[in-house]
């Protein structure tokens, strides 16, 4: 998580890629610096050797040059021998004791000769005594015999004397008188002062240094165990083949060596010693590494204070960037009021702040473009739907029964494609016998349909009263259209005027599509000529075509969004379809059902395709003339409402209607008449009531007609129901709701006469229930 | 067809009063008047069951009557239940929600099983909720 951040991630790189870096420069000046330490080691150390070897041999040359002065002078002083000797030993303190050993004469060899051996005592004193005394007489020893052939000098092998406890060699010259050797100056030699030299040699640190004999044994060596020891084969044979300068062995003898080793060697003059010093390796390198030891520890160092300065220089430059993330959730929030980091410097971030803070600005315009945009388009869409409402109330209801005789019926349904259209029907009774329908279509759709549509709707309902006929209608409707229509728009429309006594049917038609006659066999599509559409052309006739209706028979009047409703196939459902659709509904079925059903199956054969233009559909049936109504007549009083009730009851009976209805009736009529005696004439006066009763099959309509005030009673309103009437204060507005409740259909009016209340009762179907 | 009515006492705090006819506004005054007279001779918290099984018809102004009835005994702390209302009455009734539905009984039999309870927990001291 620590990782998280650029700067965190980026130190660490950093940090990672210059030690790889340094290890990599590192390794190459180590490489290089063994190489010229190793040299420069090797000059020192063979200088050093040089020097130690110099200084032994310094040494030794006094030892042999005093032993050589006095082989010469006892040669010609032999009884001055103690004398010399001990004046020798007195001045050199490297000699342990001198011996002068003269080979035995013939006269002499009963001991009477005198081979003086002065040494050095502990105490520094010196003493004498005579060899040629000793239990074994020493002419005869090894020593004696080896220094006689050495004339001038040599030194013999190192033993450990017994007496003194120390490590001593011997340099023995013969004593020559005449060429001949007549005895031996023999000097001890201890080894001390040679263990001396080697420690007080300027040796580096962890190296030691050793003398190696004739045979390879150490004479001297740092480490003490060894001396006396012989020199390891390795050594040997290096030091043998005579690389004089530098050797590097694997394993030291040394056990205080670890590692592998160079030894420098230089040979001792006068002697056939060697003097070795041996340097560890790694102690060679000791230095170099300490020092390579320590600029790694500062380079780790410095890396990790540049790793630190990364992080913080990175970290300070990207603290606005953070500072962005975080508005830009801001702006995701749609908040876009808030504070942006400031730009310091032109670099990328500043940019990027810059950039940000632009785009905020512009975001914040743009969000406001959208908003009014959304604004203006809700305003639009509420116009439209005030436009809607108010086209939906320039057409008459869906559903009209004539209330008076109950001779015909009309269903109409209309279906815009937007929220206003193009589509219209209309109808109104011209006068109390002849009934006015019509349908339209204006071309085009949207708001200019509506509007034609408007105009046409309003002028045709105006000029119905002077044309009186369809085909004058239409003319008179066309010549007003064409006034001032620039736009050129049209509408077409089929209008019919039925007959309400006899079923006689006018139809014209300005371009619209025929209708269809149902109820009787087949539907039959009436096709007759037509003259132009309306609008468009001034001097357009229209002809007419009369039918006559027989009873139960219906008129289909529709427009092309019936013909023209399109599948997704973009195949249109056609004037055949809608036949074959109209042929399904039972010549028995109400008015109603020739709508539900074509607009369900074409609606079925569109399926979810979007609906492409406005849909009207317009039934009227004849139900022929009928038996006129039975009316009854009484006075405002109320025993007179039970005879009228009475009466009707009778009625009923008579015209067969169910008996399960009856109860409804009355109570309907009872409540309603009850009502207008009680409260129908506040001012006491007298008045008369009239029921006109019709019954047909399928329904009984009766109309109630009073002379008392207005009343009507669809706008009275409900009562509230508790569950228990004894809850109620008042008991009021029960009978009124009852009859309400009862009517299949209450349609009020008022004119010259009074209240005009039209009630239907639709008998309940087989099953039971009402249609 | 009019009319008719009978009553009859099953127990001191218990009247049951059969309707039949017609109740409508021009009868509903005779059912009015016949409470009015029968009312007072029932105890306090006692139990009018008004047996509509030969009720024909009912109109808004019978429903008052009945409302009238149950107001009266409600306030005597005593109840009244509606015994077999025919289709048309029950249909008015159920128009206007005219009664709470566990006060009409379909049958004699329900009536008396409600009553039993009633009488139980009235035995038991409890009168005050049915």
């Amino acid at each position: 998580m620590a990782l998280r951040s650029i700067a965190s991630r980026t130190a660490l790189w950093v940090l990672v890629g210059s030690m790889v870096v340094l290890a990599a420069i590192g390794a190459l000046l180590l490489s290089l610096t063994r190489a010229q330490i190793l040299q420069h080691t090797h000059h020192e150390a063979a200088a050093l050797a040089a020097n130690a070897g110099s200084q032994i041999q310094a040494r030794i040359d006094r030892v042999a040059v005093s032993a050589q002065m006095l082989a010469t002078i006892v040669a010609t002083r032999q009884d001055d021998a103690e004398s010399l000797l001990r004046d020798t030993l007195s001045t050199n303190l490297d000699m342990d004791g001198l011996a002068a050993a003269f080979t035995p004469s013939p006269d002499t060899a009963d001991g009477s000769m005198y081979s003086p051996f002065v040494r050095r005592l502990d105490d520094g004193s010196l003493a004498s005594r005579n060899l040629s005394q000793d239990s074994n007489p020493y002419w005869n020893s090894n020593w004696f015999l080896g220094g006689l052939g050495c004339a001038s000098g040599c030194w013999q092998r190192p033993f450990l004397s017994l007496s003194r406890h120390r490590q001593v060699i011997n340099y023995s010259v013969a004593i020559e008188r005449e060429g001949h050797p007549i005895g031996i100056i023999n000097a001890d030699v201890t080894l001390d002062w040679l263990h001396q030299i080697l420690g007080s040699l300027d040796k580096p640190a962890g190296a030691y240094a050793f003398v190696l004999d004739s045979d390879g044994n150490y004479l001297a060596h740092d480490n003490p165990a060894l001396v006396g020891k012989r020199g390891s084969p390795a050594l040997l044979n290096a030091l043998a083949s005579d690389q004089a300068g530098a050797m590097r062995l694997r394993v030291a003898q040394n056990p205080r060596a670890r590692g592998p080793v160079w030894v420098y060697s230089a040979p001792i003059e006068g002697t056939r010693w060697r003097l070795g010093l041996v340097v560890p390796e790694y102690q060679t390198y000791a230095s170099v590494r300490h020092i390579f030891m320590l600029s790694l520890a500062l380079g780790l160092l410095a890396l990790l204070g540049v790793s630190l300065i990364t992080l913080l220089t990175i970290r300070r430059t990207m603290a606005p960037l953070g500072v962005l993330a975080d508005r830009a959730e801001h702006v995701a929030r749609g908040e876009l009021d808030f504070e942006l980091p400031p730009a310091r410097r032109p670099d990328e971030v500043g940019r990027l702040t810059q950039s940000f803070d632009h785009m905020r600005r512009e975001l914040a315009l743009h969000l406001e473009d959208l908003a009014r945009v959304a604004r203006e388009k809700q305003r639009l869409a509420s116009e439209l739907e005030i436009a809607h409402q108010i086209q939906l109330g320039l057409l008459p209801n869906a559903h009209y029964l004539d209330a008076v005789c109950a001779q015909f019926e009309l269903h109409a349904a209309l279906r815009p494609a937007r929220a206003v259209g193009g589509d219209l029907y209309s109808y109104f009774m011209l006068d109390p016998q002849r009934f006015f329908v019509m349908v339209g279509d204006v071309s085009d759709k949207g708001i200019p349909a509506a509007l034609f549509m408007a105009q046409t709707i309003t002028l045709a309902k105006a000029l119905a009263p002077r044309a009186q006929t369809p085909q004058n209608l239409l003319q008179l409707l066309n010549l007003e259209l064409c006034r001032g229509n620039d736009s050129c728009m049209f509408v077409t429309l089929l209008c019919g005027l039925l007959d309400t006594g006899s079923g006689d049917l006018v139809l014209a038609s300005a371009g619209h599509e025929p209708p269809i006659l149902c109820g009787r066999g087949a539907p039959q599509l009436l096709e007759f000529p037509t003259g132009a559409v309306l609008g468009l052309y001034e001097d357009s006739t229209y002809p007419e075509q009369r039918l006559r209706l027989r009873p139960g028979e219906t008129l289909l009047m529709y427009t092309d969004g019936i013909t023209e409703a399109s599948d997704h196939e973009l195949q249109m459902y056609g004037i055949e379809r809608t036949v074959e659709s109209l042929a399904q509904v039972p010549p028995t079925a109400d008015t109603a059902a020739y709508i539900e059903r074509l607009l369900g199956d074409v609606d079925h054969f569109v399926a979810d395709a979007a609906q492409a233009d406005d849909i009207t559909l317009l039934a009227l049936t004849w139900h022929g003339a009928g038996a006129p109504p039975t009316g009854i007549d009484i006075d405002n009083r109320l025993p007179d409402v039970f005879v009228a009730l009475d009466r009707c009851e009778q009625l009923l009976q008579e015209a067969k209607v169910p008996a399960s209805l009856h109860g409804d009736v009355r109570l309907v009529l009872e409540e309603l008449m009850v009502n207008t005696v009680e409260y129908g004439y506040p001012d006491g006066r007298p008045g008369r009531i009239r029921v006109l009763l019709q019954s047909r099959p399928g329904a009984t309509t009766i109309e109630l007609i009073d002379d008392g005030i207005a009343f009507d009673p669809l706008q009275s309103t409900a009562p509230t129901l508790t569950g228990d009437l004894a809850d109620r204060e008042q008991i009021g507005g029960l009978g009124i709701h009852l009859a309400r409740t009862m009517t299949d259909e209450m349609r009020y009016t008022r004119d010259a006469q009074g209240n005009h209340l039209l009630l239907r009762f639709t008998y309940p179907t087989q099953d039971g229930s009402s249609p | 067809m009019t009319l008719s009515l009978h009553s009859e006492f099953s127990a001191p705090d218990r009247v049951v009063v059969q309707v039949g006819g017609r109740l409508d506004a021009m009868t509903f005054g005779e059912l009015d008047e016949a409470m009015l007279a029968l009312l007072p001779r029932l105890a306090d918290g006692g139990t009018v069951v008004i047996d509509l099984a030969h009720l024909e018809y009912v109109s808004s102004a019978g429903l008052r009557s009945f409302a009238k009835i149950r107001k009266n005994m409600r306030t005597r702390g005593g109840h009244t239940l509606l015994l077999n209302p025919q289709p048309q009455v029950r249909k008015v009734f159920d128009i206007v929600k005219a009664v709470p539905v566990n006060e009409v009984f379909a049958s004699t039999q329900e009536l008396d099983a409600y009553l039993d309870r009633m009488q139980r927990q009235i035995t038991e001291g409890d009168d005050s909720d049915i």
